[in-house]
């Protein structure tokens, strides 16, 4: 009895305070997990935010990247998208196409335009209008083990894939268990890893409307990779490694040159902080290249708090206070001119080496249903990593493939 | 007997009473399982003969449009024939193993309880927390599986074993045994202890050698209990998904994808929702057929028998 009353009791209380926490506008945002930070610098925009406006809650969820795009589709698909998301900007399309995202146009001002580095808005722009606000920001490039080109009498990191061959090589020649260049071949970002290839060699994702995975210049950039595994210049059996597999291999020092982003120096400074290593460009084929990511903020078009998800967009998530204390603490590049000029950036010749590659970044292209022709491709590299086909037949296969995937 | 005599009207009154009292009694439980069960495959059934939105909105009809398309994706036929492989072999080598294991139980010796319960530890860990060890154990660089073969001069150069499918799934079937086994000894444990034990020593007098004792009593016996672990294991290796995609997601180029795994890449990564309802619905019509057959054959078998 005294049980019944007691629960009785705590629901009436829990009503009530649902009651008059609804009182209170409150504007949800659900965001990435990047980081152990990730959490600490949401909840100091919502606190500032509430100083500011005491009579709106602003409710910060942290959701893993994995889990964040089947997240949003449930909370989309049951009618209670969150004010605010944080998405993969390669993901807006798919949320434009349904007539999810609210165009940002109305509400961008010029001088709110002005803060941002003028070619991260394009990612976000479709057909012509603004869909979200990039926030994080990652070209890639090349890091190299400086204590094994030493050993392997090497003074400089290689400019173009040929010099790449070679110093790969000399690395190999240090040990059995010591590889010269490490490949990524499987999982999340495995498509990306060859992407860089494709895109020095003067290929592109898409030409003309149609996939150009099938293009001269991408079978040249897979036969290279092809090359390396055959000369035994990369780990053995590169589909038996993700991501982390291989950069746990450049902190323990067994490989001598791998392609990545920023993140990587924040975790050599935990986990491998006695390795020497430099950071140069992507080796060049007939072109510079890189690859760029943005992930951006995005209202939805069923909303209920838009003007107010706005102004905290406005007033504190694009302040330059945020902006910096974001972008040093998650270790991506600026995005905004205030954050470009800030020492903690000017001063970074590690930094220097990413921000340098800007001018030649590629985004992914904005077509619909990205993860599905992302694995068409990763199927065709692996197709050929395992050497169970060859490169032209297996992109051409996946050509045609994502050209079906493209109509759908 | 007389006066036990029944008024054959009441008699069959009461006969009728007691033919429809149980069904009363079950209902409730019969509706709500209809509901529990026959909610999500009519949602599925709706699903997949409408065009869907990758967040859930059903737009028009489509007819069978959706299980056209699943048929004519090669990767349908590729993954049901992997499918059809991972499940006999599993379900096979699980019923295999578990029987002389669960024989080997059920006899009395010292250190069979510690026995019994390292045999189903396997059982209490969950399938995904397996999976992730053993593909810690599986790593190529830093496995415990390479460092063993290399200490004990069984190898020179480490493998990296869930690269190809020739090793990986193999790999993944073996596994895939190794947790199947508890259940499926449980069950024949239990039906061991079942049988009289009369008929073993009259048959030992009449001196039986231990291969006829199991030949023409023991293997009969058991019958209707291996039966059981047949369509049981069946039904759950099929659908046996956090193993394969804890280990090798399906890669390397869909190499070790089943229908199962597919089926959660074609819903959640590709967001196509209506193709993937039609997939559900076509693994479901799969396991039916599959169970109301081996049903009627298992029936008529003991029929026979009998």
């Amino acid at each position: 009895m005294c049980k019944v009353l007691g629960l009785l009791v705590g629901a009436a209380a829990l009503a009530f305070t649902i009651a008059s926490a609804q009182a209170k506008d409150e504007i949800r945002v659900v965001v990435g997990f990047y980081s152990a930070a990730t959490q600490a610098i949401f909840e100091g925009m919502a606190k500032d935010f509430n100083a500011a406006h005491p009579d709106v809650d602003v409710k910060i969820e942290v959701v893993q990247w994995d889990n964040l795009q089947q997240r949003l589709t449930t909370d989309i698909a049951g009618g209670n998208p969150p004010d605010i998301a944080l998405i993969g900007t390669r993901w807006l399309v798919d949320f434009v196409h349904n007539d999810i995202a609210e165009p940002l146009d109305g509400y961008i001002t010029p001088e709110f335009k002005s803060r941002f580095i003028e070619s991260f808005m394009a990612p976000s722009t479709i057909n012509g209008k603004i869909y979200a606000l990039p926030v994080a920001a990652s070209a890639r490039a090349m890091y190299y083990n400086k204590d094994l080109f030493a050993k392997a009498g090497i003074q400089n990191p290689p400019e173009n894939w040929d010099q790449l061959v070679d110093d790969a090589k000399k690395i190999k020649a240090l040990g059995a268990d010591i590889y010269g260049f490490a490949l990524q071949g499987k999982e999340i970002e495995t498509d990306a890893y060859w992407y860089y290839s494709l895109w020095t060699h003067g290929g592109d994702l898409i030409e003309d409307g149609k996939s150009g995975v099938g293009s001269p210049g991408a079978i040249a950039g897979l036969q290279l990779y092809r090359d390396l595994i055959d000369q035994g210049l990369t780990e053995p059996e590169p589909t038996g490694y993700n991501r982390q597999d291989i950069e746990r291999l450049f902190k323990q020092g067994r490989v001598g040159m791998i392609l990545t982003g920023p993140w990587l120096r924040g975790q050599m400074k935990a986990d491998a902080p006695a390795l020497n290593y430099g950071i140069a460009q992507i080796p060049a084929g007939t072109r510079k290249a890189t690859y760029g990511v943005t992930d951006s903020l995005m209202l939805f078009k069923s909303g209920k708090h838009n003007k107010l998800a706005w102004q905290f967009l406005d007033e504190t998530a694009f302040s330059p206070k945020w902006r910096i204390e974001f972008t040093t603490k998650e270790g991506f590049l600026p995005v905004t001119k205030v954050e470009a000029d800030a020492p903690v950036f000017t001063g970074d010749p590690q930094l220097k080496a990413f921000t340098d590659m800007l001018p030649y970044a590629h985004f992914a292209p904005p077509i619909p249903n990205w993860e599905q022709a992302a694995d068409a491709t990763i199927r065709a590299l692996q197709q050929v990593y395992t050497k169970q086909v060859k490169p032209d037949a297996a992109l051409k296969d996946a050509a045609t493939s994502i050209d079906a995937i493209l109509k759908q | 007997m007389g006066s036990s005599r029944v008024d054959p009207i009441r008699g069959r009154r009461r006969e009728a009473g007691q033919l429809v009292a149980p069904y009363i009694l079950i209902l409730p439980s019969l509706l709500l399982a209809f509901w529990i069960i026959g909610y999500p495959i009519w949602d599925l059934t709706d699903m997949s003969l409408h065009s869907v939105t990758r967040f859930g909105q059903l737009k028009e009809f489509s007819g069978l449009a959706n299980f056209s398309h699943l048929i004519a994706e090669p990767l349908f036929l590729e993954c049901l024939i992997r499918t059809l492989v991972w499940t006999f072999a599993v379900v096979g080598g699980t019923v295999l193993l578990s029987i002389p294991i669960a024989l080997i139980l059920a006899d009395d010796f010292v250190g069979r309880r510690v026995l019994r319960v390292i045999i189903m530890l396997p059982w209490a860990v969950s399938l995904t927390m397996s999976g992730i060890v053993w593909r810690w154990a599986l790593n190529g660089q830093s496995g415990m599986l390479n460092a063993t073969l290399y200490d004990f001069g069984l190898m020179k150069q480490p493998i990296t074993w869930l690269a190809t499918a020739d090793t990986a799934f193999p790999i993944e079937i073996a596994i895939g045994i190794l947790v199947s086994i508890p259940f499926s000894v449980t069950v024949f444990l239990g039906g061991l202890s079942s049988l009289p034990r009369e008929i073993f020593e009259a048959a030992r007098i009449d001196g039986a050698s231990g291969w006829q004792r199991w030949r023409f009593l023991t293997f009969p016996l058991i019958r209707p209990f291996i039966n059981i672990v047949l369509v049981l294991n069946f039904i759950y290796v099929f659908n046996s998904f956090p193993l394969i995609w804890v280990m090798t997601q399906g890669d390397p180029a869909n190499s070790t994808d089943i229908l199962v795994t597919w089926l959660y890449k074609l819903a959640f990564r590709y967001g196509k929702l209506d193709i993937a309802s039609a997939l559900s619905i076509v693994m479901f019509l799969i396991l039916l057929a599959f169970t109301v057959v081996y049903a009627v054959l298992a029936m008529r078998n003991e029929r026979e028998a009998g």
